[in-house]
């Protein structure tokens, strides 16, 4: 447990004299506009605030499934720095994760990590740096679920669950749909379908909607389940997307709850929809996209680190405990509880991770098929 | 106001740590930035995990300073070696190593200096008045529409620097705008033009191009020279610009703070943008168009006046909203995070003392630039004076690895050296390097928010022109245009 994040918050909560519940509602109190009120929203404030504070550290650490807390180098490997090809740019999801990750995995073995964003191509131009450099667990790759639905729609594209190793998906979580909290013309689910309908199809959500996306597809089910049309706004990064919604040039966005959370923090943004089988304890006030009636299994955004599956055997077991015991280091949970990646288990380990990627290529594969595209 | 920034300014030079932390960041961002083949971005990335050990306030600060100092750097090898440090740094190139040639390369990275300081500082003034209300007209205002619009306006003048014919400068504009086409779409990710290899679905970066048309064809079209005889080195001049060239071109000076910043204000967008329109503009308003180009005072100060002036505004957007806008500022939200913070309305409750410290470091980074950037410069301009045959070399490998380094793809080292060749045949040929330029950076830029644009106005132009300054914008533009076809149709006898 990280005493340096978790004493402050003890001493600011005492010192001021006042009960938990009533020092969290103060300290955070720009979530009141946000949430309802009543029991579950005050517990979901609190874990919140928990999160933030860094308490959510001491229950995920207890999640940590590697029990080894140290492990003899192979034949001295590694004896230099490992590279680990990013295929997306430093200041996005993947170079956050990825830097944090090689932070935990430097902490933890003194091996250096060096990071080499290829971005471009929706991932594929650093898949492909990747698959020609040599397989000898120097090289290792940070990748998220778009290697997936890659192969899905076109199998001469590298299988991650084949053509590479797992060494640990380090980072899963749901979508949602949010609104501007200061929005008049809906508030809630229901009431926004009921406008959007009543738009015949001008209504607008910003997305990355490049096709055959996790977010194209989602919003495909969405759209069928809901008999609604809305006019999705491809935005590749994230600034311009998050100021539509601000501005009021879309009326929608549909992201990643970790990705907007300084929005949510502020109150700017509300979530209306989450597209997860359960809620999230956070969320515990925003509907599930079964509860509104839509019977479709979700597709969950997924982060990873991988390694050539032609990398010698003993580098690759060595590997994989440093990537998995590594997510358990103090740095990467805080880092992980600041993007809301602690509200559902994030952590997969080899098997897991290979049956995660084998279910989302299966089903990508029939949702492609189902919407016509080709599928090779 | 005065009073924060009374306060940020003792929070800043109260402390000798971030004193040095301060300094630090003016003399790596201007050394960075000035040096071929590394960037602001790459002192930035190796920065990022030490700035875990900084305050938050160091941590923000230094990644400021190093914006401001770094978009100036890059100018001086853009006008002494025609290879911009940057893209945003491109423009000053057009005018700044024809004037290098010409003897005068004291009077460019002078004005470079000046401006860059103007610029920046003006911009810094404007962001500590009114970041939060300019901040909320920009997103409320300004959409996909607009930014089209105002891309198109640029684009409008184009065909009138560098080429030997206004017809030659809008091919050379087409070509840009072609080249900006390679790689996936923006809307709907399908690859084009990439004929089968993965990495041009990345389409084309901009560095290796931008290093490619001018540093690689330059050193072309200078050894034909010492082939052909005919070859000469720059004239070694350390003359600054004196006060009455530069009093001269106060008009340019103001406009190009008003473009920069409103450049810089949008999300997403940056001081490249800002750079080529600043440009842009004192191509649209000066009688002597066909003097752009060729070595115009004009256009120094006007590219380097507008990107420095974006370096405030992109502030702006970053720390009212949390929406940075480009890749240094992208790394500041990761800075702001390392510390549990997030860069947003809350911040300016959460962490009033953090951003005036950093507006004090941005403005006093830019006065910086004066002081420091005229006293380096003599220094400097010094590198003229190395025999071509070993300048050369040192350029293309320079260059060779600044294309490299950014995504460390081959093909990119293979862009540049193609761009190379093809700008000096096109060179020849009285073609404009600076039009394909403009075409590539605001082609990839105008094509993704034609098509947001578009998307969000349901492909209904009543409903594009119902926004008021997208037609503004756009009218201007196409009478722009139609002046430059009149023109074109009435010189052609003469010019050809």
């Amino acid at each position: 447990m990280n005493l340096t994040i978790i004493l402050p918050f003890y001493v600011d909560l005492f010192s001021n004299n006042t009960t938990i519940n009533g020092y969290l509602n103060e300290k955070y109190k720009a979530w009141e506009d946000v949430m309802t009120l009543g029991f579950k929203h005050k517990m979901s404030v609190a874990m919140l605030a928990l999160g933030l504070s860094g308490m959510a550290n001491l229950a995920l650490a207890e999640e940590c499934r590697v029990s080894q807390a140290s492990m003899d180098r192979p034949n001295g490997f590694p004896d230099r720095a490992l590279t680990m090809i990013v295929p997306y740019g430093p200041g996005g999801g993947s170079g956050q994760v990825a830097a944090a990750m090689a932070e935990a995995v430097t902490e933890l073995t003194s091996v250096n990590i060096n990071r080499d964003h290829k971005p471009g191509g929706s991932g594929s131009v650093g898949l492909t740096a990747y698959m020609a450099a040599p397989a000898d667990g120097y090289n290792v790759l940070e990748h998220i679920d778009d290697a997936s639905s890659a192969h899905a729609l076109d199998s001469s594209k590298p299988n991650p669950a084949v053509d590479l190793i797992p060494l640990v998906i380090s980072q899963v979580t749901f979508s949602q749909i949010y609104i501007r909290t200061n929005e008049t013309r809906y508030s809630d689910w229901p009431s926004f379908v009921e406008w959007v309908r009543a738009q015949d199809g001008k209504a607008t959500i910003a997305n990355v909607s490049a096709e055959g996306s996790m977010e194209r597809v989602i919003m495909k089910f969405i759209t069928d389940a809901s008999d609604m049309k809305i006019q999705q706004i491809s935005f590749d990064k994230g600034a311009p997307r998050y100021g539509a919604l601000l501005g009021g040039q879309v009326d929608a966005l549909f992201e990643q709850p970790g990705d907007v959370r300084n929005f949510l923090d502020a109150g700017n943004f509300k979530p209306i929809l989450t597209v997860f089988n359960e809620r999230p304890g956070v969320f515990s006030d925003v509907p599930t996209h079964k509860e509104m009636g839509m019977d479709f299994e979700p597709l969950l955004r997924f982060r990873g680190f991988y390694v050539h599956k032609d990398a010698p055997a003993d580098r690759v077991e060595w590997l994989k405990w440093a990537f998995q015991r590594a997510y358990c280091q103090d740095s990467y949970q805080a880092y992980n509880a600041s993007k809301f990646m602690n509200v559902i288990d994030s952590y997969r380990d080899t098997d897991g991770a290979i049956e995660m990627i084998n279910a989302a290529v299966t089903q990508y594969r029939d949702v492609y098929k189902e919407m016509g595209m080709d599928v090779k | 106001m005065i009073e924060n920034f009374l306060t940020g300014t003792a929070t800043l030079f109260g402390d000798p740590f971030t004193i040095g932390v301060f300094v630090f960041g003016v003399l790596g961002g201007m050394l960075f930035g000035a040096i071929p083949g590394v960037s602001m971005l790459t002192l930035a990335a190796i920065l990022l995990p030490f700035t875990a050990d900084l305050s938050p306030a160091q941590g923000v600060m230094l990644f400021a300073v190093i914006y401001c100092t770094g978009t100036y750097g890059g100018a001086i090898t853009a006008i002494l070696f025609n290879i911009p440090g940057a893209p945003e740094n491109a423009p000053t190139a057009f005018d700044g190593y024809p004037m290098t040639q010409k003897g005068m390369a004291g009077k460019a990275v002078g004005a470079a200096v000046l401006c860059s300081a103007i610029g920046g500082v003006a911009s810094a003034l404007v962001m500590m008045s009114a970041t939060e209300p300019l901040a909320q007209w920009a997103i409320m205002n300004i959409g996909p529409p607009e930014i089209f619009a105002l891309v198109f306006f640029g684009l409008a003048v184009a065909s009138s620097v560098g080429g030997r014919t206004i017809w030659k400068g809008w091919l050379s504009v087409l070509l840009g705008l072609i080249v900006a086409t390679i790689g996936q779409d923006p809307v709907g990710g399908i690859n084009r033009y990439n004929f089968g290899f993965t990495d041009l679905a990345a389409g084309i970066a901009f560095v290796p191009a931008i290093l490619g048309f001018f540093a690689v064809s330059e050193i072309f079209v200078q050894a034909e020279k010492r082939v052909g005889g005919t070859y000469s080195a720059p004239k070694f001049n350390v003359d600054f610009p004196t006060f009455f060239e530069l009093w001269a071109h106060k008009i340019a000076v103001v406009r190009s703070i008003f473009v920069g910043f409103f450049c810089g204000i949008l999300p997403g967008i940056g001081a490249t943008l800002a750079a080529f329109m600043g440009y842009g503009e004192a191509v649209r308003w000066s009688k002597n168009k066909e003097e752009f180009g060729k070595g115009k005072l004009e256009g120094v100060i006007s590219s380097e006046t507008a990107n420095n002036a974006a370096t405030g505004a992109a502030m702006i957007p970053l720390l009212a909203l949390g929406l940075p806008g480009g890749a240094l500022t992208a790394m500041m939200v990761a800075v702001f995070q390392m510390h549990d913070l997030e860069p947003g309305p809350l911040v300016f409750y959460n962490s009033p003392d953090l951003i005036w410290v950093v507006f004090s470091a941005m403005f006093y980074a830019n006065l910086s630039i004066l002081f420091i950037g005229l006293i380096e410069t003599k220094t400097i301009l010094y590198l003229l004076k190395i025999p071509f045959q070993f300048l050369a070399p040192m350029i293309l490998m320079l260059a060779s690895i600044g294309a490299y380094i950014g995504r460390g793809l081959v093909l990119d080292v293979i862009v540049m050296f193609v761009a190379g060749i093809v700008g000096f045949l096109l060179r020849r040929s009285g073609y404009s390097i600076p039009g394909i330029v403009l075409g590539l950076i605001l082609g990839k830029i105008g094509e993704q928010n034609f098509a947001q644009g578009m998307q969000m106005v349901h492909y209904d132009l009543v409903t594009y022109f119902s926004r008021p300054i997208c037609t503004i914008l756009i009218v201007a533009g196409v009478l722009t245009l139609l002046k430059s076809l009149h023109s074109a149709f009435y010189a052609q006898p003469s010019q050809s």
